[in-house]
C-alpha cells in the first residue's frame, strides 16, 4: 500500500501534464512564431511588395495559429490585436481605407502604431495589404508600403512581447498552482483546466466559426465570411488550430489517448477532399458543402475524444472562455 | 442571563436559514427575481409606449425629451435581466427579438453621408426602408407599402439572415428616438429633431408619416416580446419549469449565465473589444450615450443573482435563499471571494457610471489614446475577468463539474443542432 502511494507520487508530478504543454509545447511554439514575426519583418523592410512578403507571411501565420488558440496569460488579450476576426462589420477594410486616405501619420513610431484600432493591426490587416486587389497594387515608397512595414514591425514587437510575457511571469503561474503569491491557479486541477478549456475551445471555435461563418445556411452558404479566404489558408488554419490542440491534449494527459488520434486522423482524411483551399466554391455544388460539413463534424469527434479521454479521466469539465456569449 | 440567552437564541435562528438553504429554494428565488426583472422591464416599457404616443400624438421638443427619458428608465431594469440570458434557452432563443446589437441602422431610416452604403457583410446597411416602400432584398422585390409589426418581424429583422439588420428592439427604438451619434468620439449623442415626427408639411427629412408608423409598430412588438418573457417565467411558465426541473442543472445554469455574461459577453465583447477597436459605434447604447449604464445594470443583475436579491423598479425588494448561502456552507472563504470580486466589479462600474454622467460620455472613454478612458474601461473589465475565475472555482466546489455545460454548448453553438 505504501509502495503503491509513493509509486503515485513519482508517477504524478506536480502538474501533471501543464509541465509538458507548457515546456515542450506552448513555449516553444511561442518562440517559433517570435522567430517568423522577426523574419516577416526584416523581409518587408527590405522589400514591401506583397510577392515578395507572401511566403514570409504564411509561415509567419502558421506558427500564429498553433499558438493563437491558448488565450491565458498574455495571450488572452494579445490574441486581439494580432488577429481581429470575425470582423462582422467590415472594421479592417474601414480603418485600412482611412488611414491611408489620411496618410495618418500615427503609424511613423512604434508607440504610435500601437494605439492604433486593432482592427488595422495584426495578420487580417496585413491580409487586405497583401492579397486585396483594392490594396495591394502599392508602389515602394508609398504611404500603404510604409504602413506594410509598420504592421510587420509591430507584429513582430508583440510576439516578442508575448513570448517575453509567457517566459518571464506566466508560465510559472501554470507551473506553480497553489504556491505563496499564485491567486490564479490555486490548485493543480485549476491549471489543467486552464489549458484543457483552451483545447475544447480551440474546437469549438475552429468547427464553429472557421467552418461554421462560411457554411452559413444550405440555401445562403457564405464564402466570403471564411477566415483569411483571400490569402487561401481558410484550410490550413482549421488543420493548424486542430492538430495542435491534439498536441496540446497529448501533452496535458500522462497516458495514451487512442481515440482522438483516430478521430484526428478522420479530420485530416476528411480535409485531405476538400479542393478548394479557401472555401470559395462551397456554393457551387452540394458535395463541396457536405465535404466540409464532414470535416465540421469529424472536428467535433476529436472534441468528444478529448473530453472523454482527457477531461473525464482528470475529472475536470472546461471553463468559461472568450467565446461565451454572442 | 436572559440577555444571553435571547442572543444565543437570535445567532441560532440567525444561522438556521443560511443552512435550510435548498438548491430548490435558491432556484426558487432565481426564478422570482427573473420574473420581477422581467415585469418590471414591461412596465416601464408602457410607460415608454405612452411617451411615444405623447411624441406622435404632439411633436415637440418636450415629448421627444420625455419619450427618450423613458426609453432611459425602461433600460434600467431590463439590462439587470441579462444575466438570466446564457444558461437558459428560452431566454436566449428569445432576447435576439429584444437587445440585439449592434445593427446598421440605414436599414432602418436615413443616415449620415459618413455612414457609407453596403458593406461586405450586409448588403442591406442603407436600405432605408422608412423612405423605401418597395426595396430589393436577396434579389427579391419587398412588399413595404405599410410598415407593421407583422412586417418588421417577419420581413425586415435579420434580412437575409443577416444578424446586424437589426429592425426591432430596443436599439431599433433608440436609433429613432436619438438618430445616429455624429460627434464621433467628442461628447454628445444623437440629435435627431423633434420634426422628424411631424406630419404635413413641416416634416424632416421626408416621410414622417411611415418614421412614426415604424416607431409604433416597434414598440408594439417590444411590449408583446416582454410579455412572452414575463409569462416564461410565472408559475409554471415554461423559463421556470425549465430551471426547476433539475436542482443541480438549475445551479449550473445560474453559474453559467453569471459567467457567460461576465466574461465572453460584458468584458469581452462588449467592453474590451470596442476599447481596442477604438470604434463610438462599439458602445453598446451608441446612439442616446446610455452605454455606461447597460454595462453597470448587466454587472448589478450578476450580483442581483449571487446575493438572491433584486430592488424592483417601485423599491419594493425580492429576495430569498441565494446561491451565496449554498457557497457559505460549502466554502465560506470562496463566499468572500465571489462577494469581494462582485464588489470591486461593481465599484470600477459605479467609477465609470458616474464619469459619464459627470459628461466623460462611453464613446469619448473610447478614443484612441485615452488613457483615463482605458483606464475606466479596464478595471471593470478586470474586475469581471477575476470574477469569472472565481464563479469556476464555485462551479468545482459545488461539485457541479460533473454536469455537462449542455445547455452552454447548445447556445453557443448553433450547428450543433443541425449536427
Amino acid at each position: 500500500m505504501r509502495l503503491a502511494l509513493a509509486f503515485s507520487l513519482i508517477a504524478l508530478p506536480a502538474v501533471a501534464g501543464v509541465d509538458e504543454a507548457v515546456n515542450d509545447v506552448i513555449l516553444p511554439d511561442l518562440a517559433t512564431f517570435t522567430t517568423t514575426a522577426e523574419q516577416l519583418d526584416v523581409a518587408a523592410q527590405a522589400n514591401c511588395s506583397p510577392d515578395a512578403l507572401k511566403g514570409p507571411y504564411n509561415a509567419a501565420f502558421d506558427a500564429w495559429v498553433a499558438v493563437s488558440d491558448v488565450r491565458l496569460g498574455p495571450l488572452e488579450q494579445g490574441a486581439l490585436s494580432i488577429a481581429f476576426w470575425p470582423d462582422k462589420r467590415g472594421f479592417t477594410e474601414k480603418t485600412l481605407t482611412r488611414l491611408i486616405s489620411d496618410q495618418d501619420d500615427i503609424i511613423d513610431t512604434p508607440e504610435g502604431f500601437a494605439e492604433v484600432s486593432i482592427a488595422a493591426r495584426g495578420m487580417f490587416a496585413l491580409e487586405r495589404m497583401l492579397y486585396d486587389p483594392d490594396f495591394n497594387a502599392y508602389a515602394t515608397g508609398s504611404y500603404a508600403c510604409d504602413l506594410v512595414r509598420a504592421l510587420t514591425r509591430d507584429l513582430r514587437r508583440q510576439a516578442i512581447a508575448i513570448e517575453a510575457g509567457w517566459r518571464d511571469t506566466f508560465a510559472d503561474l501554470l507551473l506553480s498552482p497553489g504556491a505563496p503569491g499564485n491567486a490564479t491557479y490555486l490548485d493543480r486541477s485549476e491549471a489543467q483546466r486552464a489549458i484543457y478549456t483552451q483545447i475544447l475551445n480551440a474546437l469549438e471555435f475552429t468547427a464553429d466559426s472557421r467552418l461554421g461563418r462560411p457554411l452559413g445556411e444550405v440555401t445562403r452558404p457564405r464564402p466570403t465570411r471564411a477566415e483569411a479566404w483571400r490569402a487561401g489558408r481558410s484550410l490550413d488554419n482549421v488543420l493548424i488550430a486542430t492538430e495542435q490542440a491534439v498536441t496540446l491534449a497529448r501533452a496535458l494527459a500522462d497516458w495514451e489517448i487512442p481515440e482522438t488520434e483516430a478521430a484526428l486522423a478522420r479530420v485530416q482524411e476528411a480535409a485531405r477532399d476538400i479542393e478548394d483551399p479557401s472555401f470559395q466554391s462551397i456554393g457551387d455544388d452540394l458535395t463541396k458543402r457536405l465535404k466540409l460539413e464532414i470535416l465540421q463534424q469529424e472536428i467535433d469527434g476529436v472534441s468528444n475524444a478529448i473530453e472523454a479521454e482527457v477531461g473525464t479521466r482528470y475529472g475536470i469539465t472546461p471553463g468559461f472562455n472568450a467565446s461565451d456569449g454572442d | 442571563m436572559k440577555r444571553t440567552m435571547l442572543t444565543a437564541t437570535a445567532l441560532i435562528l440567525g444561522a438556521v436559514p443560511a443552512f435550510a438553504a435548498t438548491k430548490a429554494d435558491v432556484l426558487e428565488t432565481y426564478a422570482d427575481i427573473a420574473h420581477a426583472g422581467y415585469e418590471d422591464s414591461l412596465i416601464t416599457a408602457l410607460t415608454l409606449e405612452d411617451a411615444i404616443e405623447a411624441l406622435i400624438a404632439t411633436p415637440s421638443e418636450e415629448t421627444l425629451a420625455a419619450a427618450r427619458a423613458a426609453w432611459i428608465a425602461a433600460r434600467e431594469p431590463y439590462q439587470q435581466t441579462e444575466v438570466f440570458r446564457f444558461g437558459n434557452p428560452i431566454v436566449d432563443d428569445w432576447e435576439g427579438k429584444v437587445n440585439a446589437w449592434p445593427l446598421d441602422e440605414g436599414l432602418i431610416d436615413y443616415v449620415d453621408a459618413s455612414y457609407g452604403g453596403a458593406t461586405d457583410e450586409n448588403p442591406f446597411a442603407a436600405l432605408n426602408v422608412i423612405a423605401n416602400p418597395a426595396p430589393t432584398i436577396a434579389g427579391e422585390e419587398v412588399d413595404a407599402t405599410t410598415i407593421d409589426a407583422t412586417f418588421i418581424a417577419d420581413r425586415l429583422n435579420e434580412a437575409d439572415g443577416i444578424e446586424t439588420n437589426v429592425a426591432r428592439g430596443y436599439h431599433a427604438i433608440e436609433f429613432l428616438l436619438w438618430g445616429q451619434d455624429l460627434n464621433d468620439t467628442g461628447p454628445g449623442a444623437g440629435e435627431r429633431p423633434y420634426t422628424d415626427f411631424v406630419q404635413g408639411a413641416d416634416c424632416s427629412h421626408g416621410n414622417c408619416d411611415r418614421r412614426v408608423d415604424y416607431l409604433r409598430a416597434v414598440t408594439d412588438l417590444l411590449i408583446s416580446d416582454l410579455e412572452e418573457m414575463v409569462a416564461a417565467w410565472e408559475d409554471g411558465g415554461a423559463a421556470r419549469e425549465d430551471v426547476m426541473d433539475d436542482a443541480d442543472e438549475g445551479i449550473v445554469a445560474m453559474l453559467t449565465g453569471m459567467g457567460s455574461l461576465s466574461y465572453g459577453e460584458q468584458a469581452g465583447e462588449r467592453m474590451r473589444l470596442g476599447l481596442m477597436l477604438n470604434d463610438p459605434e462599439e458602445e453598446h447604447d451608441c446612439f442616446s450615450d446610455n452605454t455606461h449604464r447597460s454595462h453597470y445594470n448587466d454587472g448589478l443583475g450578476v450580483q442581483n443573482v449571487y446575493l438572491g436579491r433584486y430592488t424592483r423598479v417601485d423599491g419594493t425588494v425580492i429576495e430569498g435563499p441565494a446561491l451565496e448561502d449554498l457557497v457559505a456552507e460549502s466554502n465560506p472563504a470562496l463566499d468572500e471571494e465571489m462577494k469581494t470580486r462582485l464588489d470591486t466589479t461593481m465599484a470600477a462600474m459605479t467609477d465609470l457610471s458616474d464619469a459619464a454622467e459627470g459628461g466623460f460620455s462611453y464613446d469619448q472613454m473610447l478614443a484612441t489614446g485615452n488613457e483615463r478612458g482605458e483606464t475606466l474601461i479596464m478595471a471593470a473589465v478586470d474586475g469581471l475577468i477575476d470574477q469569472t475565475a472565481t464563479i469556476e472555482r464555485i462551479v468545482a466546489d459545488l461539485g457541479l463539474d460533473a454536469i455537462s455545460f449542455e445547455g452552454s454548448d447548445s447556445l453557443d453553438n448553433p450547428n450543433a443542432v443541425f449536427q
